[in-house]
């Protein structure tokens, strides 16, 4: 019991994951009280904040450290699975209801605030939101940079934050049916934005997977999690989570989207 | 008016961009981590049995490597290498020390220890064990693989890897050599380190 209670202690203590799981959690308990959300936003809801928790705060966080392709898996919960569930679950309304007052009203504020709408209708174009989705998985990926980016643990939390953070605005554009920050796309944009995306991560988790050599030595520099995986094995496993698994999310949205639209013309 | 002052900075921007990278190329044959991991700080015990701390190794330039004595592949590679960088150093090699620390606390004892880093280089090499907590803090802190909770069966299941983290005489973490690096030019960067506490 002890030993399986150790593997959900954190490996890294962070306060922002913590505090933001923390918050989201009690917030949203405290809507499903007063708003009644249904059992299929409840489930997706808790399974896509659970999932973003134990990637990041756990020991699970040590493997991502020192295995590639655990890392890849990592960022597609982070990038992909986890945002994807929240988004999925229309969280704002749930948690407006269960945030206090005060809470609300710094919500507002902020919303309100010029340089913030200015910021999110550029970050809601669907241009830059393509851009920016690919952009971030090719920028860390960068091998001088990812060999940073795994010794710094300052620029850790911060590649890790920027995929979450990223995948919740890019998976909010694209699933959200009604306008997001003043902007409102059409059903097709929304697919095509998902469309676009797959390309890029077909390329890059290609170009892991058929490359000779190590791309990302840092991971035998500092010791692999798991022995007896080899450099090579370990980057082409890393190299398909990518190719398949984030095109995958893509086409899982796509129905998704098909399915609304079918369902509101029916109606 | 705008634009030109634009332009001019957007310029001056990337020729110090450029030459900054010019000069960085240049600087280091292994590595440069400066900034990117924390400063040298731990509290162990030494292959004398003394217990020692990063104030111990003031004023030398260290070579901190995490390894194992019954390790049959990388360990005693990389010992009989930094052996031989310290050969190539000289009289330099006096303001140096090799820090191998284990991560099998429970079989290398100091004693163990001391054995093991005599056979390599018994005047720059000093052998260090602690708690296995201790140990975990000081791999965590570098980003070293080392796993002492979970349950792999003997030391065939220790997997490390093949890191040399290199600090200056403050105890500030410059370098980090790898078996990929040469002997030749890790010497000569550690002499360059040594240049520069003059």
């Amino acid at each position: 019991m002890m030993d399986l209670l150790y593997w959900f202690t954190p490996w890294e203590e962070s306060v922002m994951v913590v505090a933001a799981t923390g918050a989201a959690a009690l917030f949203f308990s405290r809507g499903c009280a007063r708003s009644k959300p249904q059992l299929r936003q409840k489930i997706y809801f808790w399974t896509g904040l659970a999932s973003i928790y134990l990637v990041s705060h756990t020991q699970f966080d040590y493997y991502s450290e020192h295995q590639f392709f655990i890392h890849r898996l990592q960022h597609l919960v982070l990038h992909h699975l986890g945002p994807f569930l929240i988004v999925l679950s229309s969280p704002l309304a749930v948690l407006g209801a269960g945030m206090p007052e005060a809470g609300q009203r710094v919500c507002r504020f902020i919303a309100d605030w010029k340089p913030v709408q200015y910021l999110l209708s550029v970050l809601c174009n669907p241009v830059a939101a393509i851009t920016l989705f690919c952009g971030l998985i090719g920028f860390w990926l960068l091998p001088s940079i990812h060999f940073t980016a795994m010794i710094d643990w300052r620029l850790y939390r911060l590649m890790n934050w920027s995929m979450f953070i990223n995948g919740l605005f890019f998976w909010g554009i694209v699933l959200h049916r009604g306008p997001i920050f003043s902007v409102s796309l059409s059903p097709g944009s929304r697919i095509a934005m998902m469309l676009a995306v797959i390309p890029p991560q077909i390329v890059i988790g290609a170009m892991i997977f058929f490359a000779s050599s190590e791309l990302y030595p840092i991971y035998t520099i500092c010791g692999r999690a798991i022995g007896g995986l080899d450099a090579l094995a370990d980057q082409q496993i890393g190299g398909i989570i990518l190719w398949i698994h984030g095109a995958m999310m893509s086409a899982i949205g796509i129905l998704i989207v098909v399915r609304g639209e079918l369902m509101r013309q029916k109606h | 008016m705008r634009i030109f002052v634009l332009s001019r900075y957007m310029l001056s921007l990337a020729v110090a961009f450029a030459i900054s990278s010019c000069v960085s190329e240049k600087t280091w044959h292994v590595e440069e981590v400066v900034g990117h991991l924390p400063d040298l700080d731990f509290s162990l015990t030494s292959d004398k049995g003394h217990l020692v701390t990063a104030k111990t190794y003031e004023n030398y330039i260290l070579l901190l490597y995490f390894g194992f004595t019954n390790c049959e592949a990388e360990c005693p590679v990389s010992m009989a290498r930094l052996a031989r960088v310290m050969r190539l150093l000289g009289d330099n090699a006096n303001r140096t020390r090799i820090l191998f620390v284990t991560l099998d606390p429970g079989h290398d004892t100091p004693p163990v220890l001391r054995r093991y880093v005599m056979q390599f280089d018994p005047e720059h090499a000093v052998g260090l064990t602690g708690t296995t907590d201790d140990i975990q803090n000081l791999t965590k802190r570098y980003r070293a693989a080392y796993r002492p909770h979970s349950k792999t069966g003997g030391t065939s299941g220790i997997t490390h890897g093949d890191a040399v983290y290199i600090f200056d005489s403050e105890g500030q973490a410059r370098l980090l050599a790898t078996s990929a690096d040469s002997d030749e030019d890790l010497a000569e960067d550690i002499r360059r380190l040594l240049g520069a506490t003059h």
